[in-house]
């Protein structure tokens, strides 16, 4: 089972997307900030990050330079609300930018996509 | 031996050189506050006054996009009317101020007959046979006319309004753009107009157009900044409405094409209302935010309102297990300000500083004169503290810590604080807590109450 990571500071929206990707057939590890994101990624393996940009403490933007460090080959979704970080050359190390939306097609098949392209380096 | 010399030539006299009166007026212009009529004023001023260049009268056009408008006329009519004006401006020991207020007053008085013929002095530049003077702007030279009358490259209108044999044009350019054009002559004095004139009526010219051109800059720049707040405003605000509306579609969709026990049928129902509550929150604290305005300020007296805010039902429950510690004196000057907005700038202070502190941790509330201007309130949490990053982000709209904070509360202080013509300060280190220093103009008491 392909294992994700969620970076979500907003309960309620972690909650719906851990629901619909575990339907989808993912292990879903959910954390609230960047700080304890780095934690998980130190101790377990993951095959995908999906993270927002603005939250409380790091925000998103350093998460992504931080992981850049440590491991390379696991692809980041960033989703996000904000329209306007796309700009941001920082986020050009993410995979894929999805902009929130409460149909979650756009980012379920962007994670089909990158976990396919993985497998078949 | 000591010397000493006033920081400007308060006065001019006849012995002073033309060269040297017009760098002084100039100069002084500076001093002038940021209005382009003020400063376009000085000059017309420096062009025309007996001292300066000594031009009679000036006529300044402005660009308005491809068009060319007489804006402002700067002299006297007639040679009674010279007369009488160059008999003031003449008075030993008048001083560039109370010559540039006298045409100030000058120009008032005059401009309400012109106006209407000033009107008809407007020149299409894109036109093929343009006259004089509009041609010279075009044209970017200095244009001396003689002879005005035989001359037919000057409009009928502009001969028939300035009414004079010669005249000089101005034309008035900055980084190679028209700005406008100025057209000076001596229709009173009939004195020839000389090469030495025309040198610094040149160098009047140079400065009038790079003052129309920063003012313009000035404007565009205000207006950007006015674009960027708004355009980062708008970010925010969808930012913030879309994280509630994405999860209550979301979960309005699981609703709709799963079938669901009721337990979370329950559930997902619940988690819509409360984002729908949280929208609402956010619509009524942005439009309560963009509605601050003190009409009026009053003098309060800030301990009974302090005192009565510690009983406040919320904040009261958020100090439970905290330890609020309030030192006040007795005796507090009152400070100019609102009330309602003094309280509510004071239950942000509180709130923020008893959502940072620990169970257990302190929060210190004090309030002293600092001097007798100043009355100082001061609020120190036990939290976390801030590091220089994001202590220079505090008070930017939108900025927030919090989870569900919208980050306005602290923009919402510091917007009180200036119109009650107050400072705020913040004192922080990661580890150490935070400091918020507020000062208040303090009224001084008019014998005892």
């Amino acid at each position: 089972m392909k294992k994700i990571l969620l970076v979500e500071d907003e309960k309620a929206l972690s909650l719906l997307y851990e629901e619909e990707l575990e339907r989808e057939g993912y292990e879903v590890v959910v954390v609230y900030d960047a700080e304890s994101a780095l934690e998980k990624i130190r101790k377990e393996k993951f095959d995908l990050i999906i993270t927002d940009i603005r939250m409380p403490g790091r925000d998103g933007i350093e998460l992504i330079a931080s992981v850049m460090g440590l491991r390379k080959d696991i692809p980041i979704i960033i989703n996000t609300a904000y329209q306007s970080y796309k700009d941001d050359f920082m986020t050009w190390a993410a995979d894929a930018y999805v902009i929130k939306s409460s149909s979650l097609d756009e980012l379920k098949n962007k994670i089909k996509e990158l976990l396919f392209e993985k497998e078949t380096e | 031996m000591i010397q000493r010399f006033s920081l400007q030539p308060a006065s001019f006299t006849p012995e002073s050189s033309k060269e040297m009166v017009l760098l002084s007026i100039i100069a002084q212009s500076f001093f002038q506050p940021f209005s382009l009529d003020d400063n376009l004023l000085v000059i017309l001023t420096a062009l025309t006054s007996g001292t300066g260049v000594g031009f009679n009268r000036a006529l300044l056009f402005l660009k308005e996009g491809e068009r060319l408008q007489a804006r402002m006329w700067l002299g006297p009519r007639s040679p009674e009317e010279a007369q009488a004006i160059w008999s003031i401006l003449s008075t030993p020991g008048i001083g560039y101020a109370e010559i540039v207020e006298h045409n100030r007053e000058l120009v008032d008085r005059t401009m309400e007959a012109l106006q209407p013929k000033l009107r008809f002095l407007n020149y299409n530049l894109d036109v093929p046979d343009l006259k004089i003077p509009a041609l010279a702007a075009r044209n970017q030279e200095i244009v001396l006319v003689k002879e005005a009358k035989k001359e037919r490259l000057v409009d009928d209108n502009f001969r028939e309004f300035v009414d004079v044999d010669s005249f000089l044009c101005l034309p008035l350019v900055a980084k190679n753009e028209l700005m406008g054009e100025i057209v000076v002559d001596n229709g009173i004095t009939r004195a020839p107009i000389t090469a030495k004139d025309i040198d610094l009526a040149s160098l009047c010219g140079l400065l009038a157009g790079n003052y129309i051109y920063t003012t313009h800059l000035y404007k565009k720049v205000l207006e950007m900044e006015k674009m960027a707040a708004l355009g980062e405003m708008a970010a925010f605000v969808s930012h913030q409405l879309r994280n509630p509306i994405v999860a209550i579609g979301g979960f309005t969709r699981q609703l709709l094409n799963r079938p669901c026990d009721l337990e979370k049928c329950q559930r997902n129902l619940s988690i819509i209302q409360q984002e729908t509550k949280h929208l609402e929150e956010i619509i009524f604290k942005i439009s309560h935010f963009l509605k601050i305005s003190i009409k009026e300020l009053k003098p309060i007296d800030v301990r009974p309102i302090i005192l009565s805010l510690l009983e406040r039902p919320d904040l009261k429950a958020k100090a439970e297990s905290k330890r609020l510690v309030l030192r006040l004196n007795d005796q507090l000057p009152k400070i100019l300000c609102d009330q309602v907005y003094f309280e509510e700038a004071m239950v942000n202070l509180l709130d923020n500083a008893l959502d940072v502190t620990p169970a257990g941790g302190h929060v210190y509330l004090r309030v002293f004169p600092a001097n007798n201007k100043w009355l100082r309130l001061t609020i120190k949490d036990s939290g976390p503290g801030l590091d220089e990053k994001t202590q220079e982000k505090i008070f930017t709209p939108f900025f927030t810590t919090k989870e569900k904070g919208i980050g306005l509360g602290l923009l919402f202080v510091k917007r009180v604080m200036e119109m009650c013509a107050g400072k705020i300060e913040v004192q922080s280190k990661p580890g150490h807590g935070t400091l918020f220093k507020l000062y208040f103009k303090a009224i001084e008491e008019k014998g005892a109450s």
